[in-house]
């Protein structure tokens, strides 16, 4: 069999039309597999999602919402929960965050003590016994949960949490809006929401910020607070102590770890208000009397007005510039592609109020066009830390190349032969990115190009450029030493050395099946395969016609 | 030694020439398969690998202030003073009334203890900024491991008979055995109700005795009020101890509370107040459980407490579950007494054992396949000493790993499987050429020895500088930034390790065991 390779290798060497036939196509190719990448037939993404035994539901009702009406939709959720055959146990935890787990730590869950929020642990059975992944589970169960518990009460945001494949992000696309005016932030924020509602592929939509909701404002009089001999923190006391209530003493326990608080505060039903209306409110404050200095009650309502206004919201700042996230997770899909839409729909749309300045790589600069106020819309995210990474291993990748460059340099003391192996190395992308397509036409959801994948890629420099060099080296021993012929020293070279390519590329491939069904690696495992795959080609048919030209 | 008169050029023959007739060479071959194996066993075991993530959160209270005071007296003036910190990646100020929160976050891989105390630094010598009547800055550091429980446990009680509190007092006695289980780092309740006493005030009574909230405030501080004891002499110099009992025992003494004096007769808080020993009413926060029972289906849903465990950095994640597990078998029979269940709702180390056993069979089942592959091309004995050289190279790895402090996590192993595929190589190339130099007519006479080491050193320095070349390639890897940088660090870590093994074991290995193994053909095939 090698017989007839070295035979075949001999005689294409001889004739130029098989030479540049073989060179032209390798080019083709080459830029034809690079194409897949821009025209989305492959498509990048940084880590696919992996399968896991559990998940999270994060539920956020608008600000200002009370415990019971959490617990509503929560109950509303599990009993959605129960439903499903592969679910093992579910933790609620309302008012507070889950036990803290990688995702949970960058998304904020330990700081939640809030009224308004709620989070959920399902506990799935083993994924081994399971044939659903987790993450095609989680696809099919949100569009049910959020039909059915999200509106309830309105503007109310349920996310599902799953644990990231690699370092977890705040979510997949986050569009950071800095500006100057709170107001036109929180607007800009509401048509970015908007535009990512329209936007296919993104779900578990929310702002970033608290909702405005009316509070009562309870102003003091200070002219008849004088006269009646009272002071204002004797008007706040009162209220804090009826309404909310406060640990007045504590009583030391020999039998607890804790003190044990004597609280105080009204009865429920005391503090029970029958409807929110202003009259309702000042009804319960008259029964609330306070005793001046000179012993006489006087009730709190003689010295307060009541009115209603509209709640602080929370301000939020980075590296101290005012900010609000819009925030929104990917449904099986990668960030980039949904992203780009969703920008492009910003740019398209955003133009009757603002003007639109691109600036970097993706994001916008925004002008109000009445009032001239400013505003910057950026990307954060699994976005941002995709285009980092990628472009980190991008200089990885080139930094590879350059050092290999230079180490063949150093031992040939020939550029053009350094290039060779440099080129023939760098054909093994046309095995990566066709190995991806191939991958995601055999594979049921779509088979990303991911950051393993580029790892793999880079180790595939090492590889291939190691059997370009295998091979020269044995050329040249057999120019020199043995005295034969170029032509025919290649032909003879490469068909004894195709057996150790071969054997070691097959070694590789069989040692990268199994990461390949991982989901993790499954992008480093298929670069390796087809990658080693297009190296052996590239190896015994384009280097020794290239080698053929130069001077050994 | 023998009688090789080949002069070797290259490390590669020199290699082999000293070790193909030492002795050394079983006792370096079963010393390093025993290290290997010994680190394997001891080194700590995770899901996925240590990240070195720093950063912090400052709170500062100002009661009573509005969002937007908040921002400009305490967010904005901090913000500030904390840009003068070196490393700081972000930092996210969150204004809200009353509360000031300022997060910040580091680049990554800086070091956690400095950045912990440059932002402790920081806070304590600026405390001068912030405005009068704020509350002591309660600074949190972010500790992945400490912060991370690796296990969680979820405490119900089976009838529903145990009070809110009960279950909370049980589970925190268990929490203290855990809490002491070694290189447990922090535990943490959630869920579950404290002990307190209320004071439900009837607001009828209370305006109708013409009474306000302040004088029951006083009424009880006046008697809930705890000294030391103070203590005398007699005159014979012994020394006599005097106490104030505690006023209040019980619910009852706190009924017994005179709030105030009314046309003679006193007025009891009891009077005007329902008094009761209960649980901290005011907390909203609140954790349920349902889960399977045995035939399948859900149980109803359960009131339950979340016991949660974290590790400290470095330990191993399946020891301290499963020494957790065995904690709770212990208790079974006081768990029964008291009608306590318990559903382990995270198990981080189950996970972890799970997902490094998984790589380890198929690490193995890799190395199985390459060697049925060999054993077709090459010959069972040649694909034997390559099969043999795996372990060995990965023994050399693991235990540099160990060495590097180094834990067995998804990615380490990963590094190991993608290690795989290039570490036979060395191996292979060698055998390769022995076996060709075997079968060739010129070395018909030649002393097997001589052969074999003629055979390494001839394809020496190609394979020393395509060996080279990947580690190259995976030298820039190590330096890419970010989370997902440190997240991949095991492979640039591992790789190069791995692959310098494999070309020792290569040269050491091969020409020792082939000329053993190996035999000349009888017939002349060529």
């Amino acid at each position: 069999m090698f017989d007839k390779f070295e035979q075949l290798v001999y005689r294409g060497l001889d004739s130029s039309f098989q030479k540049s036939f073989a060179i032209i196509g390798t080019l083709v190719v080459l830029v034809l597999s690079v194409m897949m990448i821009p025209s989305e037939l492959v498509l990048a993404k940084m880590l696919p999602g992996k399968n896991n035994n559990t998940f999270n539901v994060y539920i956020d009702l608008p600000t200002g919402s009370s415990i019971s009406q959490t617990r509503v939709v929560a109950e509303c959720v599990v009993e959605e929960l129960k439903k499903e055959r592969e679910v093992m146990d579910i933790e609620t935890f309302l008012g507070m965050g889950s036990p803290l787990d990688f995702a949970g730590l960058i998304k904020g869950s330990h700081f939640k003590n809030h009224e308004y929020t709620s989070e959920v642990v399902v506990n799935l059975s083993n994924k081994h016994h399971r044939k659903e992944p987790s993450y095609l589970m989680v696809q099919r169960l949100r569009p049910v949960i959020v039909d059915k518990c999200q509106d309830i009460f309105p503007n109310t945001s349920i996310k599902f949490v799953e644990p990231p494949a690699g370092p977890p992000t705040m979510a997949a696309v986050v569009a950071e809006i800095y500006g100057n005016s709170a107001e036109g932030i929180r607007e800009l924020a509401g048509r970015v929401k908007g535009v990512f509602a329209e936007t296919s592929g993104l779900v578990d939509l929310d702002i970033m910020q608290d909702e405005i909701y009316e509070k009562v404002a309870i102003s003091v009089n200070t002219v008849k607070i004088a006269r009646s001999g009272l002071s204002i923190k004797q008007v706040n006391d009162v209220l804090y102590l009826a309404l909310e209530g406060m640990s007045i003493a504590v009583k030391n326990s020999t039998k607890y770890d804790d003190q044990i608080p004597i609280f105080l505060t009204l009865q429920t039903e005391d503090k029970i208000f029958k409807s929110s209306s202003e009259r309702d409110i000042e009804l319960k404050l008259s029964s609330l009397k306070l005793m001046n200095v000179r012993g006489m009650m006087v009730p709190l309502t003689e010295v307060v007005e009541i009115h209603k206004v509209k709640s602080n919201p929370m301000i939020v700042s980075k590296n101290l510039h005012e900010m609000t996230s819009v925030v929104a997770e990917t449904d099986m899909v990668s960030q980039v592609y949904p992203l780009l839409d969703a920008r492009q729909n910003i740019i398209d749309n955003f133009g009757d109020r603002y003007d639109i300045e691109e600036v970097g790589l993706f994001n916008l600069n925004l002008t109000d066009k009445t009032t001239g106020e400013f505003y910057e819309l950026k990307w954060d995210g699994e976005m941002k830390v995709t285009i980092d990474t990628f472009i980190d291993l991008g200089g990885a990748f080139i930094a590879a190349m350059v050092l290999i460059f230079l180490l063949m340099v150093i031992y040939y003391r020939s550029f053009k032969l350094s290039g060779i192996v440099l080129f023939g190395s760098f054909l093994s992308i046309i095995g990566v990115i066709v190995g991806h397509y191939i991958m995601d036409i055999f594979t049921q959801d779509t088979f990303f190009l991911t950051a393993t994948s580029l790892i793999g890629f880079i180790a595939l420099i090492g590889i291939s450029s190691r059997n370009s060099l295998l091979l020269i080296d044995f050329t040249k021993a057999l120019m020199y030493e043995n005295g034969m012929e170029k032509r025919a020293a290649i032909a003879y070279a490469t068909a004894t050395r195709a057996k150790p390519i071969f054997l070691t590329a097959v070694a590789i491939i069989l040692a990268s099946t199994l990461l390949a069904s991982d989901a993790v690696f499954g992008g480093l495992g298929v670069s390796l395969i087809f990658g080693t795959v297009s190296a052996v080609v590239a190896s015994l048919v384009v280097v020794p016609i290239m080698i053929n030209r130069v001077k050994l | 030694m023998t009688n090789i008169n080949y002069q070797p050029k290259d490390y590669a023959g020199k290699l082999a020439k000293y070790f193909i007739r030492s002795p050394i060479t079983t006792i370096l071959g079963v010393f390093l398969l025993m290290i290997g194996y010994i680190s394997l066993l001891v080194m700590p075991r995770e899901e996925n690998p240590q990240m070195v993530i720093s950063g912090s959160t400052v709170i500062i209270a100002l009661p009573g202030a509005t969002a937007n005071e908040v921002e400009n007296v305490i967010v904005k003036p901090l913000e500030r003073k904390l840009k003068e910190v070196k490393g700081i990646e972000h930092i996210y100020g969150i204004a809200m009334d009353s509360v000031a929160v300022v997060n910040t976050t580091f680049f990554i891989g800086e070091e956690k203890e400095d950045s912990n105390l440059k932002i402790y630094d920081k806070i304590m010598q600026n405390m001068n900024i912030f405005p009068r009547g704020v509350m002591m800055p309660i600074i949190k550091p972010l500790d992945i491991d400490v912060d991370i429980p690796v296990i969680s446990v979820a405490f119900y009680s089976k009838d529903g008979n145990l009070s809110k509190t009960e279950l909370y007092d049980k589970v925190k006695d268990i929490q203290h055995q855990v809490n002491g289980l070694p290189n447990v780092a922090v535990t943490n309740l959630k869920g579950g109700s404290r002990h307190q006493f209320n004071i439900l005030v009837d607001l009828n009574k209370l305006s109708g005795y013409n009474l306000s909230m302040g004088q029951i405030v006083q009424a009880v501080q006046g008697l809930a009020y705890n000294i030391p004891d103070s203590k005398t002499r007699t005159e014979s110099g012994e020394i006599i101890m005097m106490g104030v009992k505690n006023a209040i025992e019980d619910a009852d003494d706190i009924g017994n509370i005179i709030v105030a004096q009314y046309m003679g007769s006193s007025i009891h808080l009891k009077d005007i107040a329902k008094i009761e020993k209960s649980h901290d009413i005011q907390n909203f926060q609140k954790a349920c459980l349902t889960f399977r029972d045995d035939d399948g289906n859900f149980v109803d849903k359960q009131c339950q407490v979340t016991l949660t465990v974290s590790k400290l950095q470095g330990t191993n994640a399946v020891v301290i579950a499963n020494a957790v597990k065995e904690e709770l078998v212990k208790h079974k029979a006081s768990f029964e007494a008291d009608g306590i269940g318990f559903v382990i709702t995270r198990n981080d180390g189950e996970r972890a054992n799970e997902a490094v056993n998984e790589l380890v069979y198929h690490l193995i089942l890799s190395i199985v396949i390459i060697a049925v592959l060999l054993i077709f091309v090459l010959g069972w004995r040649e694909s034997l000493i390559v099969t043999f050289t795996v372990p060995a190279i990965l023994a050399v790895t693991i235990f540099v790993a160990y060495l590097t402090d180094q834990t067995i996590n998804r990615i380490t192993l990963f590094a190991f499987l993608l290690s795989l595929g290039l570490l036979v190589d060395a191996a292979i190339i060698v055998i390769e050429n022995i076996h060709r130099h075997l079968h060739s007519k010129e070395s018909e006479g030649k002393d097997l020895d001589e052969l074999m080491v003629e055979a390494t050193d001839e394809i020496g320095p190609p394979t020393n500088i395509a060996t080279f070349a990947i580690i190259l390639t995976m030298v820039p890897m190590a330096f890419v930034g970010q989370m997902m940088g440190q997240f991949m660090q095991p492979i640039p870590a591992n790789v190069p390790v791995a692959l310098i093994a494999s070309l020792f074991v290569a040269y050491i290995f091969t020409p020792y065991l082939a000329v053993r193994m190996l035999k000349r053909p009888k017939g002349d095939k060529h």
